[in-house]
């Protein structure tokens, strides 16, 4: 056992930001190599978290807090972590150690720069997740976007000033929102008494849910203005195929698997356990968003041709799962949504650095373009492509099922759904997002078939190379934690299920008040 | 503390049936895909192992009828509400069905050995294989529905990717894309299905494991039925629902009506694979996952009398008879096989819905061995016309890159192109007679036992229309004699008609699994018979239901005893069927112009039948030109007009705000003042007016 006092979160967060200093004043030669060493560090550091870590407690472990200001506000270095973060931590972890991998070539193109830009962002995401005040978490939340920034607009695409501009105004116009609700909760806490006034994330999930409905309410929408454009959600969701089609590679890889999952962590941690009033009072909308979203953005997929649009909007499709799950209240749903955010995590970044290998080699996105029949000269990219794709359309066996089960099964046994005058609309929400799993079963198979199956194409015979040892490495590398989750769930639902449960148990129980008697046994 | 015996070790042991062909296949992929000889060993070793397994516990059951299953379960997800479990279980049913799988898998995988010496994917198939037998092997064994959802599924993708082992033959790229697709609206139906039943019955699974087949005290589906319908959470209607829903599963993967379109498709898949998946074993799973999950089929009550069943019934009987009408015309061997088996498995979903469990189960065994030995010989004739063509380049290129819609029969599969092959082929040939009498339900042979067991129960059929049923089920046994001896004489009969003569038959790895396989088409239809039945089918004696072999091993709830025949509607079922026969034979051996004049007189069934009901042309249209434009322009409208639109131009009415307020920015100190003046005063006079 690991013990606690060995300050494991601030190792953890000081790596990456020691690092991007470390690589900014090293010769640009030394950038990669130092950049792996950083990130199988984390690796390690996340790896003695989770065996020091207690599954059964629901509490913060590891916690660490340091008064820095008191005026005007009151705000802490306060980390620590449950079982969500934990889970959302090591995921972090893994996946920057695959993109740093995966940025050979990318990094060649000015590595100082471009590698202290990446373990800022990676020091900027795992903050979000270890943070446990709320001031902390906002600026980290904000920070992230500066380094997102420059990566794309400097390492990426043709078009990569209009992403990259596309994604700051969005993302900020949302951080505007959650400031504002930050500080609409702290003057609201103080109209409860001074000793409730505080940013202690820890303290609020107790705090805030005292407040009053409609203050709940105003507070939670400003929240999750921000989470949704993160998540990204219907009608928020135009920045992500701009920013993934013109982010190179590795980038793209931590957008999709790490930068939403910021999103929908908010979702869980701030708007579920602070406000859960008013995520009572929107549990239907949620749902009802989350299945337009599944089947929305697969319809979007159908009718894609460029081959990293159809993945980046098969993003917005799974993270609809997140929204459904959350909104759902019922304990199978919100673990559910938890697992879908760890394991898409894992198939996204998988599916973009695919993409990636394919476009390394044909120089083009065009599905219409490469014309198939690639499968030939790339037996090892097709395998992998086939795992990565059949575990994003949910195939047993592979962790993207297990999420879509339990949320559809959550979705099912919903307290939402035992409400009698909701009950129709719910069962009709969670059959048209089922049809979701056709649609997700059409594109990704479509794609796979447009891009691999088919005679060879004279014009790609001879010009493509097989898969290279690293390549095979980093596709492994998150292919087993694929395989790994979709065989043996209980590796990871044991860390957050104690904490899940407890969370839909205290949201169901404000849904006891005044609408229906629901117990969980 | 006694010791462990044999009974005791083989249940203990029993995952490892499901897990040896996982393991083989991983070992495959990791360690042994270079090396040829290895991965086949490995992987006919693990069935081998599977199918001993099998036998030895299918002999503890027939000697020692265990009263409730044996199962093993392990907690998969667990959460406060709900526990996932995933386990093995072994009764009677799924004993029989195991020694199906491994019978069919072990034979097939002898046989690949020799079909796919010559292919570069030789290790890649034997892993595929190795997947699928432990996925299907999965599925008979579940404990639970939500363990066969898992599986269901699994076997899907195998299905997929065996389809597509050519990968680059565009029409397997489409045949294997359009089966999952297919599948996956079933499987949408079958969850649906599951998650309606589970939020029906809801507090029932509270701290047990949810959806079990069996529980020793009860907390299964039977339990579960009957909670929920005495505590008004499971009516009739919602339990009907459910069981329609849940039937798209079945539907779609054992090939019925309408979801039945991606099967004969499945046939760009190595004929290997055609037998072993898409004849005897994954598309059989549809009939065997209704008949284990059969109390969601009956009544809330476990009465035969249920919507679920008339449902089932009604789609068996019209997709027998449609898939027999398609099988007419078609000249490719294994299509026309292809269609034979959608048209028995309506068979067997007749006999489910029509309450003859026993039967349909029957059927299912019966037609499993005669159907893959029948897709074997197709096979052994493939593989030996095969070289007659490989050296054609321009053909083989052609034949990559035209589409499914083109319809091009490669010549080494079109029957007009066989002929006089029984010279050649002497084995192939008497054991593909067998298999075409098995299932034309010539009296003797397996078929005729099952199949007439199922279109007497439709006869007795009480919920309505049972003449039309078993009408239709006799004038399918008609069309399937004459089609099945149409393809017969048309192979075997008369001259050889191809390009090249093939190579005189030799005993070889090929043939063997064949002649395997032909003992059981004979012989296994005995184990539904009696000896004192052959008195009853004289006439001798009076009709009675008469115990038998394989009645008294699935006996099973309600339907415990033995359907027995009807001797009326057996007698007409064999004058259909020796009527198909002697109509083949004028047509195709003495070249009486029967076949031309239908053709000629009746054009648009004929066309109907050879455009197979316009459903692939139907379905395309639907896909391409309705939903896919309607996505196309839905997309464009809303994603990329009135959303991006409002952003960009949010962005502009930023700007452009920007450059407005610019004007007031002059520098002018008396300007500044007059603003600063003029807001003070217009403050001034709303906190006069607005006051409270």
């Amino acid at each position: 056992m690991v013990p606690e006092h060995l300050h494991l979160l601030t190792i953890l967060l000081l790596l990456p930001l020691a690092g991007a200093f470390v690589i900014g004043v090293c010769p640009g030669s030394w950038s990669r190599r130092l950049a792996i060493y950083l990130t199988s560090a984390m690796v390690f550091v996340c790896a003695a978290a989770a065996t020091g870590f207690h599954p059964g407690q629901v509490g913060m472990q590891f916690s660490e807090q340091i008064s820095w200001i008191r005026a005007p506000l009151p705000v802490d270095y306060h980390v620590g972590v449950d079982g969500l973060s934990l889970c959302l931590v090591a995921l972090t972890s893994i996946v920057t150690f695959a993109s740093v991998l995966a940025s050979k070539n990318v990094g060649e193109n000015r590595p100082r720069l471009y590698y202290s830009l990446l373990m800022l962002l990676t020091a900027s995401i795992t903050g979000v997740f270890v943070s446990q005040d709320l001031i902390q978490f906002f600026v980290l939340y904000e920070l992230e976007l500066v380094p997102m920034y420059f990566l794309i607009a400097i390492w990426g695409g043709p078009r990569r000033d209009y992403a990259a501009m596309k994604f700051l105004i969005y993302t900020f116009f949302g951080g505007i929102f959650m400031l504002a609700a930050l500080l609409y909760l702290y003057y609201q806490l103080g109209l409860l008494g001074a000793g409730y006034q505080t940013f202690d994330m820890v303290k609020l999930a107790t705090c805030s849910p005292m407040l009053g409905k409609v203050v709940q309410l105003v507070a939670c929408l400003g929240f999750m203005l921000a989470f949704m454009i993160k998540l990204p959600s219907f009608p928020f969701h135009t920045w992500l195929p701009d920013a993934h089609v013109e982010a190179p590679t590795p980038v793209s890889m931590i957008l999709a698997s790490l930068l939403l999952k910021m999103g929908a962590y908010g979702l869980v941690r701030i708007c579920l356990g602070f406000f859960p009033d008013a995520i009572v009072g929107l549990g239907t909308g949620l749902m009802a968003l989350g299945a337009f979203n599944i089947v929305w953005a697969a319809i979007a997929c159908l009718v894609q041709d460029d081959m990293k649009r159809v993945i980046a909007f098969s993003s917005v499709s799974h993270m609809g799962f997140v929204t459904l799950g959350i909104g759902s209240l019922s304990a199978a749903g919100l673990n559910g949504a938890i697992f879908q955010m760890i394991s898409h995590g894992f198939i996204s970044a998988a599916l973009f650095f695919l993409v990636g290998t394919v476009y390394d080699r044909c120089h083009t996105r065009k599905i219409s373009e490469i014309g198939g029949g690639l499968a030939r000269q790339m037996p090892a990219i097709f395998y992998f492509w086939l795992l990565a794709s059949l575990a994003n359309l949910g195939l047993p066996a592979l962790s993207g099922f297990v999420a879509e089960a339990t949320v559809f099964y959550g979705a099912f046994t919903s307290p939402m759904a035992e409400i009698a005058s909701q009950s129709a609309f719910v069962h009709t929400v969670i059959v048209v997002a089922a049809t979701g799993i056709i649609m997700t079963a059409a594109y990704m198979l479509w794609l796979l078939k447009r891009l691999f199956y088919g005679p060879e194409l004279d014009k790609w015979s001879g010009h493509l190379s097989g898969m290279k040892a690293w390549e095979v490495v980093v596709a492994s590398v998150l292919c087993l934690f694929v395989v790994g989750l979709g065989v043996y769930p209980r590796a990871l639902t044991d860390r957050y299920t104690p904490l899940a449960d407890r969370m839909a148990q205290d949201a169901a129980s404000h849904l006891t008040l005044g609408m229906r008697s629901y117990t969980i046994d | 503390m006694h010791l462990p015996t044999l009974t005791n070790v083989l249940f203990a042991w029993s995952p490892m049936i499901v897990l040896a062909p996982f393991i083989a296949a991983i070992v495959i992929i990791l360690f042994a895909r270079f090396n040829r000889t290895l991965s086949m060993l490995l992987s006919v070793g693990a069935v081998a192992y599977c199918f001993l397994h099998s036998c030895a516990i299918l002999n503890v059951l027939y000697n020692q009828p265990l009263l409730n299953p044996a199962s093993i379960n392990w907690d998969w997800f667990n959460s406060q509400s709900f526990h996932l479990s995933m386990g093995v279980m072994i009764d009677h049913l799924a004993a029989v069905m195991l020694l199906v799988v491994t019978t069919i898998s072990l034979f097939v995988q002898i046989y690949s050995h020799g079909y796919m010496r010559e292919d570069p994917g030789y290790a890649r198939f034997f892993a595929y294989l190795s997947l699928f037998t432990g996925s299907m092997l999965g599925l008979v064994v579940s404990t639970n529905l939500f363990e066969s959802y898992f599986f269901w599924e699994l076997v899907g993708v195998m299905s997929y990717l065996l389809i597509g082992f050519w990968w680059h033959k565009r029409t397997a790229a489409e045949a294997a894309l359009k089966a999952f697709i297919v599948n996956r609206i079933g499987d949408f139906g079958f969850l649906i299905g599951i998650l309606f039943f589970l939020s029906s019955t809801f507090g029932f699974w509270v701290n047990h494991p949810i959806l079990m087949f069996s529980d020793p005290q009860g907390f299964d589906l039977v339990g579960a039925i009957r909670w929920g319908y005495s505590h008004g959470t499971l009516t009739e209607l919602t339990l009907t629902g459910i069981s329609i829903c849940m039937l798209l599963g079945p539907i779609a993967k054992s090939a019925q009506l309408p979801l039945h379109v991606w099967l004969a498709d499945a046939m760009e898949g190595p004929t290997p694979i055609s037998a072993l998946i898409h004849a005897a074993t994954m598309v059989a799973a549809g009939v065997y996952l209704i008949a284990r999950a059969y109390p969601i089929w009956l009544t809330p009550s476990q009465t035969l009398d249920s919507a679920g069943l008339a449902v089932i019934a009604w789609v068996g009987g019209i997709t027998a008879f449609v898939a027999a009408t398609i099988a007419l015309t078609q000249f490719d061997i294994k299509r026309i096989l292809a269609w034979s088996t959608v048209s028995q498995l309506g068979y067997m979903f007749c006999g489910l819905g029509t309450g003859a469990y026993t039967a349909g189960i029957f059927h299912l065994f019966n037609h499993a061995f005669f159907k893959a030995m029948l897709f074997l010989c197709s096979g052994a004739i493939i593989h030996a016309l095969h070289h007659c063509y490989a050296h054609d380049s321009q053909l083989q290129k052609r034949l990559n890159e035209v589409s499914l819609s083109d319809r091009l029969i490669p010549p080494d599969q079109d029957l007009r192109n066989m002929g006089g092959l029984w010279k050649y082929m002497p084995i192939t040939g008497s054991c593909f007679l067998v298999g075409c009498l098995s299932i034309s339900g010539i009296p003797g042979l397996s078929g005729f036992f099952s199949k007439d067991d199922i279109i007497s129960s439709a006869f007795r059929y009480t919920g309505g229309g049972h003449e039309l049923l078993s009408a239709l089920l006799i004038i399918t046994a008609g069309l399937t004699s004459f089609y099945m001896f149409r393809t017969f004489f048309m192979a075997f009969f008369g001259q050889y008609r191809g390009k090249e003569e093939p190579h005189k038959e030799k005993i070889s790895v090929m043939n063997l699994p064949l002649i395997a396989l032909a003992v059981p088409s004979i012989i296994s239809g005995y184990l539904g018979a009696n000896p004192q039945w052959l008195p009853q089918l004289c006439g001798i004696s009076a009709p009675t239901t008469l115990p038998n072999l394989f009645g008294q091993f699935l006996h099973w709830g309600p339907t415990a005893q033995f359907e027995s025949a009807n001797l009326q509607i057996m007698w007409i079922s064999i004058a259909f069927a020796a009527g198909g026969i002697l109509l083949a034979y004028m047509a195709y051996v003495k070249n009486f112009a029967v076949n031309s004049w239908c053709a000629d007189k009746f054009k648009p069934f004929y066309t109907l039948s050879w455009k197979k009901w316009y459903f692939d042309e139907i379905y395309l249209w639907i896909c391409q030109k309705l939903v896919l434009r309607l996505f196309r322009s839905l997309w464009n409208l809303i994603d990329m007009t009135l959303v991006d639109n409002c952003v960009n131009l949010s962005c502009f009415a930023t700007l452009g705000s920007g450059e407005l307020l610019r004007y007031s920015e002059n520098g002018r100190a008396q300007w500044y003042a007059l603003v600063i003046f003029g807001s003070v005063a217009t403050l001034a006079l709303l906190y006069f007016f607005i006051r409270p």
